[in-house]
C-alpha cells in the first residue's frame, strides 16, 4: 500500500494498490492528471460485502500518454469525495451507488444516472438501501424558470432520449439528460462470457462506435490475458477505426446541416456518408465495421484495392460538402458561439474526443505508444470550444484518417488473431473512437471468462459536457445544433 | 392490422393497401438500439434511396402517422413510452419491427428487456439485419403496403451440394 | 444559394432505381447464412447452436432450427464450420409472419 502515487510511464497502464484511508491523498497527488474513468467491482466468488473502487488516471501529453489504476478496497461502504478532488467523478458516483451501494463520505445528494425508477433490476453489487435521487443536485427552479420534460421519443430517426429543459422562455437555463430507458444491462451480461463472444455485445454498445468499443475491449482482454496482436492484424484495426471515424464525421456533418434546416447541404453530407458505408461493405463485409475486431487480432482483412479506388471520391464528396459549407453563412453564423465550452470546463470535467479537442485539450489515445499510431503526433487542436470548432475539429481529423488509411494500407494489413490463453488477469483497453477515448477493463478467471468488464464508450463521458454547453446564452433552436455538434449517443451513454 | 375475417374487412384492408400504398407516414419509435437502426433509417431520407419518391414520409406526430417503424429489444423501462407512442396513432395503423433485436435476437428475455417488440406491441411485418439496410428497409415497407412480394418465404437457406446451387434471392 | 444549385446539376442523379429496378450495391451486404445439410452432422449443429451469439440456431432432433429473424450475419457459424455453412445472399427478408422466417435445415451430415 503506499500514498505516494507513480507517474504514469509513457505508453503504459501502472497499477498499483491504495489503503481506503490514504486515497483522498493519492487522488489529489493524481489530480493534474485526467480522471478518465471510475468503477467498482465484487470479488468472482459473490462476497458482495468487499467492494474494490478503480480509478483510472490519464495522461495526455503528448508523447509521454499513458495510465495509472489505483485499486482500492472499500470498508464501511464509503469512500472520499472524489467528485470534490475530480468533478468528473460524479456522474460515475452515481453509478456506483446504484450499481454497488457504496457512496462518498460527505453523504451529499446522489442522483438517479443508469437504472430507471420503480425497477427492480439485477445489480452488479449490494443493491443501495435508499433510492437516489430522481433530480440533479446540482439543479434548482427559481426565479421565472420553469422545468418541462421532454422525450425520450423525440423526431423521427434519432434515438430516444429523456431530456429535462429549464427555461424561462427562450433561454436555457439548465438540461439534465436520462438514459435509463436505453439501459440494457450490457456490463451485467458479459459476466462469464469468453472475450470473443463478449466482443458481440461491445460492438452494440454503442453501435456507431463499434470498432472504438470493440476494440477497448480486445485490447483490455488482450492485457489480462497477455498475448501481443500481430502488427498486421493492429493496423487492420486502426484502418476499420479510421473509417469508422471517416463516416462518422460525415454523419455528424448532416445532423449539423439537419439542425440548421439547411437540407441542401444535408443531403451534400449524406451523399457522402453513403459512399462511406458503401466502402465500408466493400472494404470489410459490413457497413457499420461489426464484427472486424476480434480477441486478439482481427478476424478480417481489408479489400485495400477497394478502399484505394473508392476512398478519394468518397472523400472529395466529404470535402465538397464542407467547403461548401464553411463558405455558406447562414450555416457557419448558426454555428458559432454556440455551445460554447471553455478549456476549464472541458477538463473539469473530463471530456474527450473532438469535443475535447475543440477546447482547447489535447487528448487523443492514439498517442499513447504501443499501438498501431506510432509517435505521429495526431491532435487536431481548436481554441473557441463552440460548435464551429467542434466541426473543424472533426474535418481536420477526416483529411488525417485518409491519410493514415492510405499509411496503413501500404505498410500492410492481415485477418490474423493471436491466441488468448485461457487463465486469469485483468488489464485496461482504450480505442480513440470518432466520439473520443473509448475505455474498458476486463477481470478474467481461470477459464478466461470475464468475471466483471468495465465498457465506457466516449459518450459515457460526454453528455455531461452537454449540460453545460447548452446552458446560458443559449436558446431552444440551439440544442439540436449543440447535439449534433458532439454527435454522441444515448446508447453509449445507457449501455 | 389483425387478419380480415369477413369480406367487408378484406374490403377495407385493400383499400387502406391502397391508400398507403400511395402515401404512407411513418413515426419510428426506438425501443433501446445501439443507434445504428436509426442511422440506416434516417438514410431512407437521403439521395441514395429518397423514400419521398415512393410516397413515403415521416412524420414526428404519431397523431398524423400511419406507420410505426420499431427498433430494439423492447427494454422494459421503456415500455409506458411505447405503448403511449403506438395508442396516441389513430388507426388503421401498421407496425414494422425492425433489426435482430426488435426480432429476439441479441437481447433474450430478461429484467431489462422484453427481448421482442411483439412482446408490448402487435407486430404486421418483420424486418431481419443487423442492422437492415435502408434497401432491406425499402423491401420490408413495400411489403408492408403491399406494394412489393415476400420473398423470404421462397428461399430455404440450404445449398444443394450436387448442383452447388446456392438457393437465394436475385 | 447559386453555389449548391450548381453543384447538385453538376453532381447528378444518384437515387437507386430500387424496387423498380435492383441495385448492384446490395451485392456488398452482409447476409444471413445458409446451411449445407449434407455437411451438417449433429456435432457440428450443436457446436453452431452455442457458437452463435444471438440465439438463432438450435438443434431439434435431426432438424437444425434457424431463426433468420434473429440472425445479425456476424459470421461465427461460418468461421466455425466454414464446410457447412454458405452465404446465401439473401437480403430481401422482410416477412408479415413471424414463423415464414424460422427455417428447418435437414441434418444429413449424421451424427
Amino acid at each position: 500500500m503506499t500514498t505516494v502515487a507513480p507517474r504514469a510511464i509513457p505508453g503504459t497502464v501502472t497499477s498499483f494498490q491504495v489503503a481506503s484511508a490514504d486515497l483522498e491523498e493519492v487522488a489529489k497527488d493524481l489530480a493534474e492528471m485526467r480522471l478518465a474513468d471510475m468503477f467498482a467491482s465484487t470479488p468472482a466468488d459473490g462476497d458482495q460485502a468487499t467492494t474494490t473502487l478503480r480509478l483510472v488516471w490519464a495522461n495526455d501529453t503528448a508523447g509521454q500518454a499513458g495510465y495509472v489504476v489505483t485499486e482500492t478496497p472499500i470498508e464501511n461502504g464509503e469512500y472520499p469525495a472524489l467528485s470534490d478532488i475530480a468533478p468528473a467523478a460524479f456522474v460515475e458516483e452515481c453509478e456506483i451507488y446504484e450499481q454497488f451501494g457504496i457512496r462518498p463520505a460527505t453523504g451529499k445528494p446522489l442522483n438517479r444516472m443508469m437504472l430507471p425508477p420503480h425497477a427492480d433490476l439485477p445489480t452488479l453489487g449490494r443493491k443501495p438501501r435508499t433510492e437516489p435521487e430522481e433530480i440533479r443536485a446540482a439543479h434548482s427552479v427559481g426565479g421565472h424558470a420553469f422545468e418541462f420534460p421532454f422525450g425520450p421519443v423525440r423526431q423521427v430517426g434519432v434515438e430516444s432520449l429523456y431530456y429535462g429543459l429549464v427555461t424561462s422562455g427562450e433561454e436555457v437555463v439548465d438540461v439534465y439528460l436520462f438514459t435509463w430507458h436505453k439501459h440494457r444491462g450490457l456490463e451485467w451480461r458479459l459476466r462469464g462470457k469468453t472475450p470473443e463472444q463478449a466482443l458481440f455485445f461491445a460492438e452494440r454498445a454503442e453501435g456507431l462506435s463499434a470498432v472504438g468499443v470493440g476494440w477497448a475491449l480486445a485490447a483490455a482482454a488482450e492485457a489480462a490475458a497477455g498475448p501481443q496482436v500481430p502488427e498486421k492484424a493492429q493496423r487492420t484495426r486502426a484502418v476499420a477505426l479510421e473509417l469508422e471515424r471517416l463516416y462518422n464525421h460525415a454523419a455528424a456533418m448532416a445532423a449539423l446541416c439537419q439542425s440548421t434546416g439547411l437540407s441542401v447541404g444535408q443531403s451534400a453530407a449524406e451523399i457522402a456518408l453513403e459512399r462511406f458505408l458503401r466502402l465500408n461493405a466493400r472494404a470489410f463485409g459490413h457497413r457499420y465495421l461489426f464484427g472486424v475486431i476480434a480477441a486478439g487480432g482481427a478476424s478480417r482483412a481489408p479489400d485495400a484495392d477497394a478502399i484505394r479506388e473508392d476512398l478519394p471520391g468518397a472523400y472529395g464528396e466529404f470535402r465538397r460538402a464542407a467547403d461548401a459549407l464553411l463558405a455558406t453563412n447562414s450555416f457557419v453564423d448558426r454555428l458559432e458561439a454556440t455551445g460554447i465550452l471553455s478549456i476549464d470546463q472541458a477538463r473539469s470535467l473530463g471530456l474527450v474526443g473532438p469535443v475535447a479537442r475543440a477546447a482547447g485539450l489535447t487528448a487523443d489515445t492514439r498517442q499513447v505508444l504501443g499501438g498501431p499510431y506510432g509517435t505521429t503526433a495526431i491532435v487536431a487542436e481548436g481554441t473557441r470550444g463552440d460548435a464551429l470548432a467542434r466541426f473543424t475539429v472533426m474535418l481536420a481529423e477526416a483529411a488525417e484518417s485518409v491519410r493514415l488509411i492510405g499509411h496503413f494500407l501500404d505498410a500492410g494489413t492481415s485477418a490474423e488473431t493471436a491466441r488468448l490463453p485461457r487463465a486469469s488477469g485483468s488489464g485496461l483497453g482504450w480505442a480513440e473512437s470518432p466520439r473520443g477515448e473509448a475505455l474498458a477493463w476486463v477481470a478474467l478467471d481461470d477459464d478466461g471468462r470475464i468475471t466483471r468488464a468495465r465498457l465506457r464508450p466516449a459518450s459515457a463521458r460526454n453528455w455531461r459536457g452537454f449540460d453545460d454547453a447548452c446552458r446560458s446564452q443559449n436558446v431552444f433552436t440551439d440544442i439540436p445544433i449543440i447535439e449534433a455538434s458532439f454527435w454522441l449517443t444515448a446508447a453509449g451513454m445507457a449501455r | 392490422m389483425t387478419e380480415p375475417v369477413t369480406t367487408e374487412e378484406k374490403q377495407l384492408r385493400d383499400t387502406i393497401a391502397r391508400q398507403f400504398g400511395r402515401s404512407l407516414h411513418i413515426r419510428t419509435l426506438d425501443t433501446g438500439s445501439c443507434a445504428v437502426c436509426e442511422q440506416e433509417i434516417r438514410l431512407l431520407a437521403a439521395p441514395h434511396y429518397d423514400l419521398h419518391r415512393l410516397g413515403f414520409f415521416f412524420t414526428p406526430a404519431p397523431r398524423h402517422a400511419d406507420l410505426l417503424l420499431v427498433t430494439g429489444p423492447m427494454i422494459r423501462a421503456f415500455e409506458v413510452a411505447a405503448r403511449k407512442t403506438y395508442d396516441a396513432m389513430p388507426g388503421p395503423k401498421v407496425v414494422v419491427a425492425t433489426g435482430a433485436c426488435a426480432l429476439g435476437g441479441v437481447y433474450p428475455q430478461d429484467p431489462f428487456t422484453y427481448g421482442t417488440v411483439d412482446a408490448v406491441l402487435p407486430v404486421d411485418v418483420w424486418i431481419p439485419g443487423c442492422p437492415p439496410s435502408p434497401l432491406a428497409l425499402l423491401h420490408g415497407l413495400g411489403v408492408a403496403v403491399g406494394r412489393l412480394a415476400e420473398k423470404v418465404r421462397e428461399v430455404s437457406f440450404t445449398v444443394d451440394d450436387d448442383s452447388e446451387r446456392s438457393v437465394s434471392s436475385p | 444559394m447559386t453555389l449548391w444549385f450548381l453543384r447538385g446539376l453538376r453532381r447528378g442523379v444518384v437515387t437507386t432505381r430500387y424496387p423498380a429496378r435492383p441495385d448492384a450495391s446490395a451485392r456488398n451486404l452482409p447476409t444471413p447464412p445458409a446451411f449445407r445439410p449434407r455437411a451438417l452432422t449433429r456435432q457440428t449443429a450443436d457446436q453452431l447452436t452455442s457458437i452463435c451469439p444471438s440465439g438463432a440456431l438450435s438443434r431439434d432432433g435431426d432438424v437444425l432450427r434457424y431463426d433468420v429473424g434473429r440472425c445479425t450475419a456476424c459470421g461465427r457459424c461460418a468461421a466455425q464450420a466454414p464446410h457447412a455453412v454458405a452465404t446465401s445472399g439473401a437480403w430481401e427478408l422482410a416477412a408479415r409472419d413471424r414463423s415464414v422466417l424460422i427455417k428447418t435445415i435437414p441434418i444429413r451430415g449424421g451424427a
